[in-house]
């Protein structure tokens, strides 16, 4: 097989991560330049941080395949019926991963 | 509608929550296209294609089952699945730096393992694409990557895991993991009653794909994801 070029080495929480496991955190509704992997039915709504990850490339610049900003990234657990207002059990959640950058406090 | 299968995709018995789309998509055709430029360009053969291709489809869930049987029996190697999933896949055998080194392109090296309990059920998806623990469960089946799996259980998920035949009263809190990123997730069942005393092999044997999706639950006698295909009541008169 021909030599190909590891990615970028996945690399452990560094600590500088801005939140922590239980932190309540909202989903920034930004504008989608060119590529995302923030999913619209998470957008503005208020979750709790589950867990922190990994840092990597954050995915807007990987997708353009160059050397991109390094992000932690989190688990964050939503009740289902924050996503969806009509939702009929009160036990479900969800959890899906965010990069830093898509996520702010939220005091609520 | 008839579904086709390919030969070999070992499809038969297999049950789709979807209708199958039957021709080809535009990210096929990209794939292909960008395949047929890399070849040209020299960037691997044909054969490494080939190779790769055999590779990835021969891996299927086994490691996941033994994954799953270990952690019922060892609650040592349960606590260590829980603190590093990747590491603790080496003990049986399963490498997540295969077969490059740095794994394959999409299968990064971030596992977590989801622990059900009696009151809390996972269940896995990728609404973006179809992300999935490939060394431990291998390729996905193909009712996982279509839309219409995708793009519902998140939004319904008692609803579609009640087309499985899966069940849960309210109290069970289902909990469904969108692996949207570079985690991949697997989820680890509920040990069945009348499994006391069984040994690992005779536990991995119940663990089948679907249990570890989440749309299944394992128990004795059940060995297989078995979906029996709905005859049509009224069939197209030729
Ligand atoms: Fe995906």
């Amino acid at each position: 097989m021909p030599k190909s070029k590891p990615p970028e080495k996945a690399q452990k929480s560094s600590g500088k991560a801005r939140f922590k496991p239980g932190d309540r955190v909202r989903v920034k509704d930004l504008p989608n330049l060119f590529y995302s992997r923030t999913q619209i039915y998470v957008r503005g709504v208020v979750g709790t941080i589950a867990a922190c990850t990994y840092q990597d490339i954050i995915p807007e610049d990987e997708a353009f395949n160059r050397d991109g900003r390094l992000e932690q990234y989190y688990i964050v657990r939503f009740r289902q019926k924050d996503l969806w207002p009509e939702y009929p059990f009160e036990n479900d959640t969800l959890q899906t991963e965010s990069p830093e950058r898509w996520l702010e406090p939220a005091n609520n | 509608m008839s579904h086709t299968h390919n030969p070999g995709d070992g499809g038969a018995g297999e049950r789709h929550a979807a209708p199958m789309v039957e021709e080809i998509t535009d990210f096929e055709v990209l794939e292909i296209a960008v395949r047929e430029l890399a070849i040209e360009h020299g960037l691997f053969t044909a054969e490494d294609h080939r190779r790769f291709t055999e590779w990835a489809e021969s891996v299927g869930p086994a490691a996941g089952s033994r994954l799953v049987a270990k952690a019922w029996i060892d609650p040592a190697f349960k606590a260590r699945v829980m603190e590093d999933a990747v590491k603790a896949c080496k003990e049986i055998g399963i490498d997540w730096a295969e077969p490059t080194g740095f794994g394959t392109p999409s299968d990064y090296m971030n596992l977590r393992v989801l622990e059900d309990t009696p009151t809390l059920h996972h269940v896995i998806v990728c609404t973006l694409c179809s992300c999935y623990p490939r060394p431990l469960l291998g390729m996905s089946p193909e009712w996982y990557r279509t839309t219409n799996y995708r793009r519902r259980l998140v939004r319904w998920p008692r609803e579609v895991l009640a087309e499985f035949g899966l069940v849960l009263p309210p109290e069970v809190e289902i909990r469904v993991e969108d692996s949207n990123q570079k985690c991949r997730f697997m989820v680890l069942p509920v040990r069945p009653e009348g499994t006391e005393n069984w040994t690992e092999k005779r536990l991995a044997e119940i663990v089948t794909r679907d249990c570890m999706i989440g749309v299944a639950l394992p128990r004795p006698g059940r060995t297989a994801d078995v979906h029996p295909v709905q005859k049509a009541g009224r069939p197209v008169q030729r």
